[in-house]
């Protein structure tokens, strides 16, 4: 599971945060109750993506793109809607009944009836589909009571949080996709086909393939930058500093607290960058064989020297580590920030901050962030995007399962098919128009429809596409391109802990909490030094013992 | 001059400088609890720029706009939300006024047997909650999940509503029930003549309790309902959290924070029932829970 910077992963903050009241007493104990009654649950040992055979990749043989993607995983970039070919002659189901459960954003779509894109959906897909659906808030106890209620939907997104032993619950209640998707068996589901293995390894628990991905573009990136007044201080790309000193230059040179102005401020000092430009490894590091927490590298500790550095230098706004996201894109949007941290998705839409900065603040630009080497050498970036979240099957006999995959796969439909335009942009007329270019333009109805959380079902591996802007889709292209071949990943992102189940949430919070206050100046830094002894003491060593168990099984094999 | 004639301090006219710091406390205060209504009010009517701008709250929007509503209102989901809300409030408060009145009656009645063990499980109720999975557990066996019932049955009885009326059933009079009882009246009878025309201040003020209870009630809804049953404040909770889950800064955040005008308008369409009620039935809220609490 990607982790930031502080050993806190979205969906660990999620379980800290607004689901711990939930999540902790049900999350756990349901869960644990639900893996009891499993026959093979695998609960409390280490495990690994060990022999899995992942799906082989057969990549869909969809439109020319404007700009091309790499096998790396740059994702292809299309400036305007490719002509829309049919991804099926006909409805791949026929009367068939499927459940799910996920989360929704934004407001409850219109019910079915109302609804003219579900319809269409259901009609073309051969089946109806009945979602249980609630934000990702209030997911994890939707989740788990539905699990402690016995009966589980065909479909359940597993968003990363609230299962405390997760492996043991897919070996309970979640059926082993791996005999019908392994190698070159998944060519029956051609669109899951298209997923890339790097995405499909996060697919794994317990050495069986469980798991279907809702894939992303990899990388999360190094955020965003606001390249007018980066320029008015003289930096053309992020790119082009040259090592940390000259950057710790231009962050006092941007700071003008007189002007209301600073370089930095995000919510928990936005600390992933930095990680970026000193090297620090994402979460784990294999160093000849032996596992080294990010914590214990000489490079994430010179990230945080520097950090506390800046922090000295001013360069914060005063309190901001506090910041909610919303205070803090509104402090960028105003220009009372040059530089924050957020996710290169982040980036996209109206309220994204590519457009929302030049129209709250005329003439002014943002750009992603690309990090550049502290001592003049090379960056890295970090693979903590590959996927949104998963989703598990319930077990079931293999005709169902297939029925079920065959849905899946149909909600995976690539970018340029029919079907993808129905399940984004609901019924052509009704829900959108296209415009002179061929791109679809949602109606305010469309607005509506297309609400029903489809996307969250399974997913096709998405490509860069705005039709109103052709320099966006460079921008993030070219991001994309300079950010994935630099990106490193966690050695540890297939392998299960059971003592990072309990305390990992628990550990990481205290390593976040303390390194919160280091670089606010509350704490010397040999508190951090210390922190790191106690993490270990507490249970970071039987995590890496158990990690490194898990990953000698794997090389055995 | 007689001592009586003397007027005691209090009594005479404020001074001029007295009167200004009572008009100046006044206002402060005032102003410090319009404040908050006006900020959302104004923020709601903003553009996302302005808001932006602003730092997040609008005093004064420069050129406002109902394009928020117009999101909130839109599809016809919200205004379907708050006919359901409007409904379960009314259906629920009217069998909870019905079961808490039945149960405190009998409760406060001497003699009954198993009285005291009865008003200790209900009080019990008050300690310990049995948690959410137990809840669903027993809703799910009912047969009540994906129905209205759910989202009334389980919330049925306030134990705390309970305690409030039973007291001020045992503080009327003795003298009046035996007069019903010589003139033949059963205990139906006695409580619907004699025991709940006098109790209406108390009855009004549950039922406001009740009512606002079941206006605000969004988690069994979650729970126990799909989204097309949904009530109006769980349906304006989406658009308050949606991507809430993922305010920390991180690597994924691909939904974007729902526009403040957009919250802040939802904040409105919430308050606007209860604030159009609660004046009139304020005088009763008082002296209902005083009566209850004082008297024990």
């Amino acid at each position: 599971m990607p982790e930031n910077a502080s050993g806190l992963s979205r969906r660990t903050v999620l379980r800290a945060g607004t689901g711990v009241a939930v999540a902790g007493t049900i999350g756990a104990g349901v869960l644990s109750t639900v893996a009891g009654c499993g026959t093979d649950s695998g609960a409390g040992k280490v495990s690994s993506a060990a022999d899995v055979t992942l799906p082989k990749t057969i990549p869909y043989d969809g439109p020319t793109p404007d700009v091309p993607g790499t096998p790396e995983g740059v994702p292809a970039g299309f400036y305007a809607y490719p002509k829309p070919v049919k991804a099926f002659a006909s409805p791949p189901l026929s009367n068939e009944r499927i459940t799910a459960i996920t989360n929704v954003i934004g407001a409850p779509p219109p019910d079915r009836s109302a609804n003219p894109a579900w319809q269409a959906v259901e009609k073309r897909l051969g089946a109806s589909v009945d979602i249980t659906s609630v934000s990702s808030a209030d997911y994890e106890t939707k989740l788990n009571t539905v699990i402690a209620g016995g009966k589980l939907p065909d479909i359940m997104l597993y968003d990363g949080g609230g299962m405390s032993d997760l492996p043991a619950f897919l070996a309970a209640k979640c059926a082993d996709l791996t005999p019908l998707l392994r190698g070159d068996k998944v060519k029956d589901f051609p669109h899951l086909a298209a997923i890339p293995q790097l995405v499909w390894q996060t697919c794994t628990q317990a050495g069986k393939l469980y798991l279907l991905p809702i894939p992303r573009n990899l990388v999360g990136g190094s955020g965003f930058y606001n390249s007018t007044l980066f320029g008015q201080a003289g930096v053309k790309s992020t790119q082009d500093i040259r090592n940390a000193d000259d950057f710790l230059g231009v962050l006092k040179e941007l700071t003008r607290p007189k002007q209301n102005r600073w370089a930095l401020g995000s919510t928990n000092f936005g600390t992933v960058p930095f990680h970026h430009i000193f090297g620090s490894p994402l979460n784990w590091r294999l160093d000849g064989g032996k596992l080294v927490r990010s914590y214990e590298t000489p490079e994430y500790q010179a990230a945080l020297e520097f950090l506390v550095k800046v922090h000295k230098a001013g360069c914060f706004v005063p309190g901001s580590e506090a910041w909610t996201k919303q205070q803090m894109m509104d402090a960028f949007h105003t220009g009372k920030v040059s530089m924050v941290y957020d996710g290169l998705p982040a980036f996209a839409g109206p309220t994204g901050y590519y457009a929302a900065l030049p129209a709250t603040h005329k003439g002014f630009q943002a750009r992603p962030f690309l990090p550049f080497g502290h001592d003049g050498g090379k960056p890295v970036t970090w693979f903590d995007n590959k996927a949104f979240g998963w989703v598990m099957l319930a077990k079931a006999d293999e005709k169902r399962l297939r029925t079920v995959l065959k849905a899946c796969d149909f909600f995976a439909a690539p970018f340029g098919t029919e079907e993808y335009l129905l399940l984004n942009y609901g019924v052509e007329g009704t829900d959108y128009h296209l415009d002179p270019h061929g791109n679809p333009v949602l109606t305010a109805k469309g607005n509506q429809d297309t609400l029903v959380p489809w996307k969250y079902l399974s997913a096709p591996t998405q490509v860069v596409y705005d039709p109103t802007s052709k320099e966006y889709v460079d921008i993030l292209h070219d991001a994309y391109a300079k950010l994935i071949p630099t990106a490193v990943a966690d050695p540890t992102e297939t392998l299960y802990s059971p003592t990072n189940g309990r305390k990992g949430v628990a550990l990481g919070q205290f390593m976040s909490d303390t390194i919160t206050s280091v670089i606010a100046g509350r704490k010397p830094f040999s508190a951090f030094t210390d922190a790191v002894k106690q993490w270990r003491s507490k249970g970071g060593d039987t995590i890496r013992g158990e990690y490194q168990e898990a990953l000698s099984k794997q090389k055995k094999h | 001059m007689r001592a009586a004639d003397v007027r005691p301090k209090w009594m005479e006219p404020p001074t001029r400088i007295g009167l200004a710091a009572k008009v100046l406390a006044l206002a402060a205060i005032a102003v410090l609890v319009l404040y908050p209504f006006v900020a959302v009010l104004s923020t709601s009517l903003s553009s996302e720029a302005e808001i932006s701008r602003h730092g997040g709250l609008v005093l004064f929007p420069t050129s406002p706009t109902l394009d928020a509503y117009r999101v909130i209102f839109a599809g016809g989901v919200v205004t379907s939300a708050l006919v359901r809300s409007i409904l379960i409030t009314a259906v629920g408060t009217a069998c909870s006024l019905a079961a808490t009145v039945g149960m405190a009656y009998g409760l406060s009645r001497r003699g009954v047997v198993g009285g005291r063990f009865f008003l200790l499980v209900a009080l019990f109720t008050m300690l310990f909650s049995p948690g959410v999975i137990p809840n669903f557990l027993v809703v799910k066996q009912l047969g009540l999940l994906d129905t209205y019932a759910a989202l009334v049955l389980p919330t049925l009885i306030s134990a705390f509503n309970l305690v409030v009326l039973r007291s001020f059933f045992m503080n009327l009079p003795t003298e009046l029930y035996e007069a019903a009882r010589i003139d033949g009246a059963g205990d139906f009878r006695v409580l619907l003549r004699i025991v709940l025309p006098l109790s209406k201040s108390v009855l009004a003020v549950v039922a406001l309790f009740y009512a606002v209870g079941y206006w605000n009630a969004f988690f069994n809804a979650m729970l126990y309902v799909n989204d097309d049953k949904w009530p109006l404040a769980m349906v304006l909770r989406q658009f308050v959290l949606q991507g809430q889950s993922l305010n920390d800064t991180v690597s994924s955040s691909e939904t974007s924070v729902p526009a403040q005008a957009i919250q802040m308008a939802v904040v409105v369409v919430s308050l606007v029932p209860i604030l159009v009620v609660y004046p009139f039935l304020q005088r009763y809220f008082t002296k209902g829970v005083l009566t209850g609490a004082v008297k024990g």
